[in-house]
C-alpha cells in the first residue's frame, strides 16, 4: 500500500553534472577557437569554411562527430544550465513549486532536440 | 507526514529575495550560479550555427560573421571567464565528492582535461593536425 514514491531527481541531478563536466571541459576550447580567436583573425582564415565544417560534423564517421558535439556543447549544457535557473529561481523567491520545474527541464528538453533535429538533418 | 498536525510551532526567520546579498560567501554563490547566464546564450549560437550547416553555405557565411559581431563577441568573452570560474568550482568539488586520489592532483587532472581539449581545437582549427 504505503510504497515510497521513487524521485526523478537523480536523472535531473545526473543531466546536471554531465553538462557541468561539458561546461568546463569542452566549452572554454571551444569558445577560445570558434568565438574568440577565429573572429579576431588569429586562425586561419579557412579554419572554418563550409565543405571543411560540413565533413567534420556531418559526413566524416557518419556524422558522429556532430552528435558529440550537439550533445557535449548544446544539449548537457542545457540541461546544466536549466537546472541551475530552476534552482536559481526557488532562491531569488521567484518560483517553488511544480510549474518552474517543468517549464525548466521542458526547455531544455525541447532546444536539445531542436539541435538534435538540426544535425539529422544536415545528415540528410 | 506528522508535521502538519504537531502542536509544534517552530519559529522561522522570515526570508527575503535578497538574502544573497548579505554575506559574501552567498554572493560568490550567486556568482556562480549566473555563470549559465552567458552560457545560455553560447548554447543559442550553436544551434544557431548547427541550423545555418544544414541551411547551406550562404546561411553558414552569415553565422560566422554574426560570431564576428563586437556585442557578440564581447558576450563570448563573457561566456568564456564564466566557463573557467565554473570550471574551477566544479574541479574543487569532484575530489570532495569523489576522493579517489589527493585533491590537488585531480583538480590538476581536470585542469589538464580542459587544456587538452583547447588546444586539440587549435591544433585542428590552426591547420596543424
Amino acid at each position: 500500500m504505503n510504497q515510497p514514491k521513487r524521485s526523478d531527481e537523480p536523472i535531473w541531478w545526473a543531466l546536471f553534472s554531465a553538462g557541468g563536466v561539458c561546461f568546463a571541459v569542452v566549452i572554454p576550447g571551444l569558445l577560445l577557437t570558434i568565438a574568440l580567436l577565429y573572429p579576431l583573425g588569429v586562425l586561419p582564415e579557412n579554419a572554418l569554411n563550409y565543405q571543411q565544417v560540413q565533413q567534420w560534423l556531418l559526413q566524416d564517421w557518419w556524422g558522429l562527430a556532430g552528435l558529440a558535439l550537439a550533445g557535449a556543447a548544446i544539449c548537457l549544457p542545457l540541461f546544466h544550465t536549466m537546472h541551475r535557473i530552476h534552482h536559481g529561481l526557488h532562491d531569488l523567491k521567484l518560483s517553488s513549486g511544480l510549474l518552474g520545474k517543468i517549464l525548466c527541464y521542458s526547455s531544455a528538453s525541447l532546444f536539445s532536440a531542436l539541435a538534435l533535429y538540426f544535425w539529422w538533418q544536415g545528415l540528410g | 507526514m506528522s508535521e502538519q498536525h504537531s502542536p509544534r510551532r517552530p519559529y522561522l526567520a522570515p526570508l527575503t529575495a535578497s538574502w544573497w546579498l548579505k554575506h559574501r560567501y552567498y554572493r560568490f554563490y550567486m556568482l556562480r550560479e549566473a555563470t549559465v547566464l552567458p552560457l545560455l546564450f553560447f548554447c543559442g549560437c550553436l544551434i544557431a550555427g548547427f541550423y545555418s550547416l544544414q541551411q547551406g553555405e550562404s546561411s553558414w557565411l552569415n553565422w560566422l560573421s554574426f560570431m564576428a559581431q563586437p556585442w557578440v563577441m564581447a558576450l563570448n568573452a563573457l561566456t568564456f571567464a564564466a566557463s573557467l570560474f565554473h570550471a574551477k568550482t566544479f574541479f574543487e568539488l569532484f575530489p570532495r565528492v569523489m576522493p579517489l586520489l589527493p585533491a590537488p592532483l585531480m583538480i590538476a587532472g581536470q585542469w589538464l582535461g580542459t587544456v587538452a581539449v583547447a588546444a586539440l581545437l587549435l591544433l585542428l582549427l590552426g591547420g596543424v593536425l
